[in-house]
């Protein structure tokens, strides 16, 4: 297979990356870029570990071509909060106890980062809808739900009460 | 967003839908078309490899838009579950096909699959299929030959066929606009919510006569239960002409568990479907009945 060239922004930097048409975008992200928080579980698209942010949306980056993300912008979990400086949803977590084996855990917290943006006030049916698309074996879900909740007051309360802006 | 075709042998991701038509007609069978991936991605999981070429349609704007024209909605082949469960003019018009948009996958799978793919990917279980078709929804197919406008119920011809050949391109999904009096109820049954390859699902719409007595038109499409969806045209006999009150779901029913002959698989047996099969079918009837009788319009 011949390798091509694709350009991305990932976390906020451009990268020009050379792959082939068969790379998956997760592979690009683990292998070539080496930021391997983002996961393989099931590579099906079922359990939601390889989770990142494309162009605004939540996708499982086991099922896209690295060329279909030539020319997007990509949020890997590295994107999140930085270096000790955590997102809100990342201190929630683990006050929460939100986090065991963690293998789930960037997927999950990308999914609550999006559902969070899109809805400041998610209700427990929301929550899991929200992360509908993310396995966690450890848990049960229940401190995960705990842990949504507690990023969405802090968050809504830093935000003078309206929580809309993006943090 | 910035939209740009990749240069590589081997990959096309054309903007234009005759440079898509072009590139299809020289590789035929030699190339992959590629939507969203939800699907395709998984088939080829362990064996990218043996794609020798894709074609990826993103870059064709056209395809992602959902338009209204005279009395007929067309919706792009790259309109994705997500733009279907969301758009205010599909819940307006085809409000099921929006619900069970919103049943499939997760909110991962919504954002990238879409309407086409799910069109041609042609699985017996499919979840736009039976609403797709009990909406009455036409396809167009096109090539460098021309455009064939095929119905929904000539397309599929059984698990993961259809009539689609290797040089075309299914590009537009057409929906007659329904009337006022039409009410519609999608069901879904699974083992769990998310992520779920559907047991069965079930799409009536029924349209009303003026007088939102008299049953007009009435469709009664399944998935899961046959090698395509199908629809249940004694439904349409007994119903047609009829006063709604009057008709007996219990019936209606139990037509609809004979007239089906699913297998058992790994998700239901066939006894199993047939039971929930009637079941769903005098629900949606009663749902419709309450929607009807609780609101003039819709």
């Amino acid at each position: 297979m011949s390798k091509l060239i694709i350009e991305l922004t990932i976390n906020g930097k451009k990268r020009k990356v050379e792959t082939t048409a068969s790379t998956r975008l997760l592979d690009l992200l683990r292998d070539d870029l080496h930021l391997t928080g983002t996961k393989e579980g099931c590579g099906k698209g079922e359990c939601g570990a390889c989770t990142v942010i494309m162009d605004g949306e939540l996708v499982a980056s086991c099922l896209v071509l690295a060329p279909q993300a030539d020319g997007a912008v990509i949020t890997t979990i590295e994107g999140i909060g930085g270096g000790n400086d955590l997102d809100p949803i990342q201190e929630a977590f683990i006050e929460t106890g939100a986090v065991q084996c963690g293998f789930c855990t960037p997927g999950m917290i990308l999914a609550a980062k999006k559902l969070l943006e899109e809805n400041p006030h998610p209700d427990e049916e929301e929550i899991k809808r929200g992360i509908s698309g993310n396995l966690c074996r450890c848990t049960g879900y229940q401190k995960i739900f705990d842990a949504i909740k507690l990023a969405a007051d802090r968050l809504s309360s830093r935000n003078g009460g309206k929580g809309e802006e993006n943090v | 967003m910035h939209q740009r075709t990749v240069p590589c042998q081997g990959y096309f991701a054309p903007q234009k839908i005759e440079e898509a038509l072009e590139i299809l007609s020289g590789y035929g069978k030699e190339i992959k078309i590629i939507a969203g991936g939800t699907d395709l991605l998984i088939q080829y999981y362990d064996r990218l490899y043996e794609v020798g070429s894709w074609l990826d349609l993103k870059n064709i704007l056209e395809l992602k838009e959902i338009k209204i024209h005279q009395n007929q909605m067309e919706i792009g082949a790259m309109v994705t579950h997500a733009q279907l469960e969301k758009s205010e003019d599909i819940k307006k018009y085809f409000p099921i096909l929006s619900k069970a948009a919103a049943d499939i996958g997760s909110p991962q799978i919504r954002n990238r699959g879409t309407i086409g793919g799910n069109i041609v990917n042609a699985s017996p279980a499919g979840d736009l299929l039976a609403p797709l078709m009990a909406y009455g929804a036409q396809f167009k197919l096109l090539s460098i030959k021309g455009e064939k406008i095929v119905s929904a119920e000539d397309f599929f011809l059984g698990p993961k066929k259809t009539i689609l050949e290797p040089a075309q391109l299914l590009t537009r999904i057409i929906l007659p606009l329904p009337s006022e009096r039409t009410y519609g109820c999608w069901i879904k049954i699974g083992k769990r919510k998310a992520l779920i390859i559907a047991t069965i699902t079930l799409a009536l719409v029924v349209e009303m006569d003026e007088d939102n007595k008299t049953v007009k038109e009435v469709r009664t499409c399944l998935g899961s239960v046959a090698p395509t969806p199908i629809e249940i045209k004694e439904i349409r006999k007994m119903m047609v002409g009829q006063n709604f009150k009057q008709l007996d779901f219990n019936q209606l029913g139990q037509i609809v568990e004979d007239k089906i002959s699913p297998i058992d698989d790994i998700r239901g047996t066939r006894e199993y479907r047939k039971d929930v099969a009637k079941n769903i079918v005098i629900n949606a009837l009663e749902e419709i009945d309450s929607a009807r009788t609780g609101r003039s319009h819709k």
